[in-house]
């Protein structure tokens, strides 16, 4: 939430971006910038970028999903033990993978030094479950029981190899920092839903380890800071400062806050900043934020059996399940994007025993969000996604034993589910050859996959465009279809 | 070895027939323009008729030897054959006369001038119909409106996507362009008469027309897939047909060929439905209700009218005539149900949940008549208030999870024509009432809970 206004430079009316965004377009628009009052220009931000010229009427067609629940599971679950069931893994444990089935793909540097790459066929017995018949890998009791409500892809695929560069990718269409997070853009295309919660929300599983996930990954890239996400924390303190401090009432505040508004205003038709506006509507959010984020945080409302749906983790602040629950909370106010992280994915050893661990913490609350979801009608209108950034490989990283193994990246190939809103249920689309390694229909590429969520949500991915450095952005950058074969 | 000379002659007849053109055309000329007419002038009109005769009696030869193999079909070389003939014939007689020195009078010069001129004339125009296709003279001419090739077949009310079908409005209207003309009750060459269903799957000669789910055993098919050089390509003149009407020929034959295959099949079908949408301008998706319907934009002092500290809401198009409305103040009173009045029908999605909305309240609802998601739960409802929801008829989504109704409102969805979900969790409907209900709607869902 930085500003970037130089209050000691002789130019005081512009920041050296602003100035230089204007000046590109020649000094006909400086002077034109000049004419039209930085006052007026009051919530629609006419600074520094075309904000609303540049967004067409949104949505662009009528919604099917209001809002959306991203599970991420970061670090990469391995598809091979949870969803994707190959058998002829089990068949060939501890055979070398052919040398035509890598045809000679690049391998991390984790693996590639290997001298042998034995077949790891999961440990754990798949079943088919519900009418739909999808199989599921015992790690999964409670997902498996609500298969008939999912839409799996087994074919989903990235060019990113390590997680920083897939997480970014992910979730902000590009493997570089720097780009706007999906959750950001629906703040900037779509607005919000609930004056006083931000579009954006993010919470992280407590005390997890592994890869790290960090505060860019809900990012607002170049949009203004306002379309960021807003990490809610788990225990008494939701929001880092937001309470006021002993001895401020309400009121207090209140005026407080009116008044430095006036200053902020003066102050911004004398520089024009637009981060400025941003900073007027972050004091404004935090004031009405005192009383709904306590609001929305406090689950004491909650009956028992709510509690046991989610498991008995939901109890405990911070936990996978209690986030879920929040979830579900935050869904009922409107909130647009709601962002779990759950990271301890990335098992390059120890798997069989990690992964056991990891799926418990997850399962129960996954399939209790999407049931309760269901139970309310939320899920009608909201879509929920469960998925991290690729996938693992059908090879033992380091020594093979009959009950260890661990898996390193593979890009090529990874499973997650869908459910709600304007998804098919109970279908799998895509699939993988019979060594997991390759797939062999209908492949989606991450950009498919956002083009989707951002269709589902009534926006055409090609149409919501930011205009930054002298060229329009987008999530998908210049790529991406809408998969329509999972579309209900 | 025969047939192939006379066949490359047959081909040489679209150039040789230029001759006589000029020819006859030069000697016109001469006759027009050189009013001195001596005995080396009158020569040389002599000279002219004589070359248009022969050039015209070669061009004729190699014309027959053209029209027998079976490229044309009678009805077009009828006009251009005997109008060339006649041309010939009379060119031969002239020269006759004029080598025997007899006298014409200004007037039959002049007669028989226009006479031929017309001969030319329609003789030409049909030869280059038959080389460059029906049509082919105005086409170009800059204030005909161009015949494009792409068929708009437009969906409103009148003619709803339902109710056009592949064969009727997209082949046949193919079939009459391209075919008919030879393939007709009249005219069925090959013993095939494309005019008629029934006839059009039997086929002629050649075996069955269309052989229902295999293209490649279609005889129609199969003509128009050869290539264009091929002596038995299909048309055998004119503009033959293009991919894109070749692969919905295809598909239609392919999943069945039925008279009624309505257009709406092909979305099920991603190879051809993109060719059939670009082609046809036609939108294939299934509409729901919101989408097929036409409403005006929202006035802006209508909505400035809301208050903006308990109504939430937003458009749902870019449109800016469906709304998506949300009250977010803990209590809802008859007048802010009231201010919503002026934009009721704009209403698509209402959500009045928590904030102890009454029985009596929902009578305002009959406003609401565009209604498709109603949210209502979490409040104190009773079967009393259900009633007055009868007669949204548009809504198929109601949510009263949370409210005190029971068993007695089921008898009200299920007169509730665009109901498709109920959700119910948390009320007083009993496990045996859902049951029943269900058996007597089974196409509406009802979602209880856990």
């Amino acid at each position: 939430m930085s500003m970037n206004c130089n209050h000691d430079h002789e130019n005081k009316n512009y920041s050296r971006r602003d100035f230089l965004t204007k000046t590109s377009l020649g000094l006909g628009a400086l002077s034109l910038g000049s004419l039209i009052s930085p006052v007026d220009a009051y919530g629609k931000s006419n600074f520094l970028n075309l904000l609303e010229s540049e967004k067409q009427r949104l949505p662009h067609f009528i919604p099917k999903a209001k809002r959306v629940i991203y599970l991420f599971q970061s670090g990469a679950p391995s598809q091979l033990d949870l969803f994707d069931y190959k058998p002829k893994l089990n068949e060939m444990f501890g055979q070398e993978v052919p040398k035509s089935v890598i045809g000679g793909q690049r391998l991390t540097g984790m693996s590639s030094g290997q001298n042998t790459f034995p077949i790891a066929g999961s440990l754990f017995n798949f079943k088919q479950h519900g009418q739909s018949g999808t199989w599921m890998s015992e790690l999964m009791p409670y997902t498996s029981k609500i298969v008939d409500e999912l839409c799996f892809i087994k074919s989903m695929y990235t060019e990113a190899i390590n997680h920083d560069p897939a997480i970014t990718m992910i979730q902000t269409g590009s493997e570089l920092p720097g780009r706007p997070s999906i959750g950001s853009w629906l703040s900037y295309g779509l607005g919000t839903d609930n004056k006083n919660l931000p579009e954006f929300v993010v919470l992280v599983t407590k005390g997890k380890t592994g890869q790290p996930i960090y505060s860019r990954l809900w990012g607002n890239g170049f949009l203004p800071s306002k379309h960021q996400g807003v990490q809610f924390r788990s225990g008494k303190d939701a929001v880092l400062y937001l309470d006021n401090p002993p001895g401020v009432t309400s009121g207090i505040r209140e005026e407080q806050l009116s008044s430095l508004k006036k200053l902020q205003h003066i102050n911004h038709a004398d520089i024009g900043d637009p981060e400025i506006l941003t900073k007027i509507s972050n004091y404004e959010m935090a004031y009405r934020m005192q009383t709904s984020v306590p609001e929305v945080m406090d689950i004491s409302d909650e009956p028992d059996y709510i509690f046991d749906l989610y498991g008995e983790d939901s109890k405990t602040p911070g936990t996978f399940a209690a986030n879920c629950l929040l979830a579900r909370k935050l869904a009922e106010k409107d909130v647009k994007f709601i962002q779990l992280y759950h990271r301890g994915w990335d098992q390059h050893g120890n798997l069989p025993k990690d992964i056991k661990k990891q799926a418990k913490e997850t399962d129960q609350a996954t399939a209790a969000l999407i049931q309760d979801l269901k139970q309310r009608g939320l899920l009608e209108d909201t879509l929920v996604i469960w998925g991290g950034e690729f996938g693992r490989t059908n090879y033992s990283q380091g020594i093979l034993k009959p009950d260890n193994y661990g898996r390193d990246h593979h890009p090529r190939c990874f499973t997650i589910f869908m459910a709600g809103a304007g998804v098919k249920k109970g279908i799998t689309l895509g699939a993988t050859d019979e060594f997991g390694y390759n797939i062999i229909e209908r492949p989606v590429h991450i950009h498919d996959f956002q083009a989707t969520l951002m269709h589902l949500l009534g926006i055409d991915h090609e149409k919501l465009t930011f205009k930054f450095q002298g060229r329009r952005y987008r999530l998908t950058d210049v790529h991406g279809n809408v998969v329509r074969e999972v579309l209900s | 070895m025969t047939s192939e000379i006379f066949e490359f002659l047959g081909s040489l007849h679209p150039l040789l027939v230029h001759l006589p053109i000029g020819f006859i055309l030069l000697t016109f000329l001469v006759d027009i323009f050189i009013k001195k007419k001596n005995n080396a002038v009158k020569g040389v009109i002599t000279l002219g008729w004589f070359f248009s005769f022969l050039s015209g009696a070669i061009a004729t030869l190699f014309g027959w030897f053209l029209g027998s193999n079976n490229y044309y079909f009678e009805s077009q070389i009828d006009i251009h054959k005997w109008s060339g003939i006649a041309f010939v014939g009379i060119a031969f007689i002239i020269w006759l006369l004029r080598f025997l020195n007899f006298h014409f009078s200004r007037f039959f010069s002049r007669f028989i001038n226009l006479t031929v001129l017309i001969l030319v004339l329609v003789t030409s125009h049909y030869g280059g119909e038959m080389t460059h296709g029906k049509g082919y003279l105005l086409k170009n001419l800059p204030y005909v409106k161009k015949e494009l090739n792409q068929k708009i077949l437009l969906a409103d009310k009148d003619n709803p996507l339902d109710s056009l079908y592949v064969y009727e409005d997209m082949i046949y209207p193919v079939l009459e362009e391209k075919c008919i003309a030879c393939h007709n009750q009249n005219n069925t060459y090959g013993g095939l008469n494309m005019t008629a269903y029934e006839s059009l799957i039997k086929g002629g000669n050649n075996g069955a027309g269309i052989m229902k789910g295999n293209p490649y055993q279609s005889a129609i098919f199969k003509r128009v897939n050869l290539s264009q050089n091929h002596p038995k390509f299909m048309p055998p003149s004119g503009t033959p047909m293009n991919y894109d009407e070749v692969a919905i020929l295809h598909w239609w034959i392919d999943n069945g060929a039925k008279r009624k295959i309505p257009l709406v099949k092909f979305r099920n079908d991603n190879s051809i439905r993109k060719l059939v949408e670009e082609k046809y301008q036609l939108d294939l998706k299934e509409k729901s209700y919101l989408e097929t319907l036409k409403l005006s934009v929202v006035p802006d002092e209508k909505l400035k009218l809301l208050n903006e500290e308990k109504f939430q809401w937003r458009f749902l198009t870019n449109e800016n005539s469906l709304l998506d409305l949300k009250f977010t103040a803990k209590k809802i009173s008859v007048n802010d149900l009231k201010s919503l009045d002026q934009i009721g029908e704009h209403i698509a999605w209402l959500n009045l949940s928590d904030c102890q909305l009454t029985d009596d309240m929902l009578s305002h609802f009959s406003k609401f008549t565009n209604l498709t998601r109603l949210r209502i739960q979490k409040n104190r409802l009773t079967d009393k208030g259900i009633k007055f929801l009868n007669d949204l008829e548009n809504l198929n989504e109601l949510n009263l999870y949370g409210t005190r109704i029971t068993d007695a409102s089921l008898e009200v969805f299920s007169q509730m024509k665009g109901l498709k979900k109920i959700f119910l969790w948390n009320t007083r409907v009993s496990a045996n009432g859902i049951k029943s209900f269900k058996s007597l709607n089974p196409a509406i869902e009802i979602i209880t809970g856990l």
